[in-house]
């Protein structure tokens, strides 16, 4: 039998990896649209993908909790689709984060597109680089530091996510305890030993993730690099 | 590098008639352009000079009306034609560089080469004719202003373009930088073939290395011609136009064969006619061109109703006055000299009070009389 807090950081870190994908998939186009957006509606959409950034995580898992019960249309499909319930199972943990998480991708993706601006692009469109050759060849390397800051603040969101999960995910081992639900866990057991193991490791994660990013992002990070 | 496989088809006509509107300001051009060699688009800020060159590029899109190059429509606004900027196969040399910062010199190079389809240049070559050989390998922040400019132009001319825009390419560069990327322009033009259509507000530039010109004011065509013909027609509207009087210098603008690069007394000589020299400062000895560009400011030239023998002004040539014009008690004169295949005109400004004294009229023959240095190169 598997140690069960092992199992909750194996789930933790499934969860969290497919959400950073998930999110760079969809977060990428939506980032570069809003950055090139002129449209008054542009706020709105701005609104609703920051929303999550002050809405209490109960409110959106709330939602989302009837939304994927069987009664409500999207849970009704996913049950069509699937077999399965959609509350209450791993994929409904995961499309939380991802709504949950989003600002946290799509803002510093925004903001370095509209930093990039057109100049570059439209001097490479000048070479005969195409839409794709332009975002693969100019557009991704010059904003690498921002892809790598938005996919780890995506990932250590996700990891320190709670009320989200707790009102659509439950407690189910290996479907949808996740780290911080263990600690929960532990801490109503009383069994504050157990509760210590893991919230140190969770504060030493986040911290030297965290410290990587700023790294990364310094502006200095060359100069410093060619001093050493 | 006289391999004809380097040799760009330079004889494309470019057929513009366009229309487009912004919130303040709009574009009107009905034009057909040539593009033999590099033509020059001149005016000042907010003529829509550069506008015109992104349209033919292709970035900017809500335009009505058509563009035809070589035979293929760029744009045509009743069909919803409408050719990529990528597909065009134009190169755009713009103000500020604009260098991938991601890569090094050799990296911004080879992405354009990379991208061209039917290569026929040589890498190597094009490194050489750009004199970039010693800055393969650098960052491009560590370039200078005419290290970047010269690399700019390099990776344009790899993309192996059919047409070649440059919009004010030299404006950031000091006096220096920008008479060596007018030479080496004027040399990829010799070597290539390649058509260019270059945009600045300083016309010296412009008359050193075009052989027409196209002026706009306000989004529309006010001129276009051979560059001498244009600059003199200018002499005229800068009267009429206010806006453009700021910066023109009414001025006699000249190609004339050159008979000494230097006569050992500090000077060279052109040939105007049979017996009529003109001198100037002595030019380099290496120079290998046979004729020279050159233009004298009307203010630089006096006119003289003898000849004036005991003068240390060195250049005075017989003319006779065609017209006398006043504006403002200023007086413009042109006067015409004899010239191998024809008549050159001169263009003299004098004040009221001298054109008085002298009692100047039409058809009265004068001496033209102005010092080597006022016969003035930019790039020389």
């Amino acid at each position: 039998m598997i140690n069960p807090d092992l199992l909750a950081l194996f789930t933790t870190l499934k969860m969290a990896a497919l959400t950073t994908i998930i999110l760079l998939i969809i977060g990428t186009p939506l980032a570069w649209y809003l950055a090139k957006m002129q449209s008054r509606f542009k706020v709105i959409i701005e609104a609703v993908v920051a929303l999550p950034l002050v809405l209490p995580p109960t409110v959106l898992g709330f939602y989302l909790l009837i939304a994927f019960s069987p009664q409500y249309l999207p849970g009704q499909l996913w049950q069509q689709a699937t077999g399965q319930q959609l509350a209450f199972s791993f994929s409904a943990i995961v499309i939380g984060s991802v709504l949950y998480s989003m600002p946290f991708v799509v803002q510093p993706l925004q903001k370095a597109f509209e930093q990039l601006g057109e100049p570059l692009i439209e001097a490479s469109a000048m070479l005969g680089a195409s839409a794709m050759d332009r975002f693969f060849n100019i557009v991704l390397p010059i904003t690498k530091a921002s892809f790598i800051t938005a996919a780890s603040l995506g990932f250590a969101h996700t990891v320190g996510e709670f009320g989200v999960i707790l009102m659509i995910g439950g407690n189910i081992p290996g479907e949808t305890r996740v780290l911080s639900i263990a600690l929960f866990d532990h801490v109503e057991a009383f069994d504050y030993a157990k509760a210590h193991i893991l919230a140190i490791s969770l504060l030493a994660g986040s911290m030297v993730l965290l410290a990587s990013i700023y790294l990364l992002n310094n502006p200095n990070r060359k100069a410093i690099k060619r001093d050493l | 590098m006289s391999s004809p496989s380097l040799k760009f088809n330079s004889d494309l006509p470019l057929l513009i008639d366009i229309q487009l509107n912004f919130d303040k300001f709009s574009l009107t051009i009905k034009q057909e352009l040539s593009l033999q060699g590099i033509t020059g688009v001149f005016g000042h800020s907010g003529s829509g000079k550069s506008t015109l060159l992104r349209i033919i590029a292709g970035l900017e899109k809500e335009i009505n009306g058509t563009i035809v190059f070589n035979n293929t429509s760029l744009i045509d606004s009743k069909t919803n034609q409408f050719i990529k900027a990528e597909n065009r196969n134009i190169g755009l040399v713009f103000q500020d560089s604009r260098l991938f910062p991601h890569l090094n010199v050799l990296g911004n190079l080879q992405f354009a080469a990379k991208r061209c389809r039917n290569r026929r240049l040589n890498f190597n070559e094009i490194i050489k004719l750009t004199e970039l050989e010693s800055l393969l390998e650098k960052h491009v922040d560590e370039l200078s202003g005419g290290q970047k400019q010269r690399v700019a132009l390099a990776r344009a001319i790899l993309a192996e373009p059919k047409l070649l825009l440059l919009d004010e390419p030299l404006s950031a560069l000091d006096r220096q930088s920008k008479a060596s990327l007018l030479k080496l322009m004027l040399k990829i033009q010799n070597e290539l073939q390649l058509p260019m259509l270059y945009v600045s507000h300083s016309l010296d530039e412009l008359q050193q290395v075009c052989d027409k010109l196209l002026v706009l004011s306000q989004g529309n065509v006010i001129g276009y011609d051979g560059i001498h013909q244009v600059i003199h027609q200018l002499n005229y509207t800068q009267n009429n136009h206010a806006q453009t009087s700021d910066f023109i210098h009414q001025q006699t603008s000249l190609s004339l064969p050159i008979k000494t690069l230097n006569n050992g007394h500090g000077l060279a000589t052109l040939t105007l006619n049979e017996d009529d020299e003109i001198y100037l400062p002595a030019l380099e000895n290496n120079l290998t061109e046979k004729s020279l560009r050159c233009f004298i400011l009307a203010s630089d030239i006096s006119i003289s109703l003898t000849e004036p023998m005991n003068s240390s002004i060195v250049n005075h040539l017989f003319a006779k006055i065609s017209t006398i014009s006043t504006v403002d008690n200023k007086v413009m004169i042109t006067a015409h000299c004899a010239k191998e295949d024809g008549e050159q005109e001169f263009f003299v400004s004098i004040s009221a009070f001298s054109q008085q004294k002298l009692a100047l009229k039409e058809m009265q023959n004068v001496y033209l009389q102005f010092k080597a240095s006022a016969v003035r190169t930019y790039l020389y």
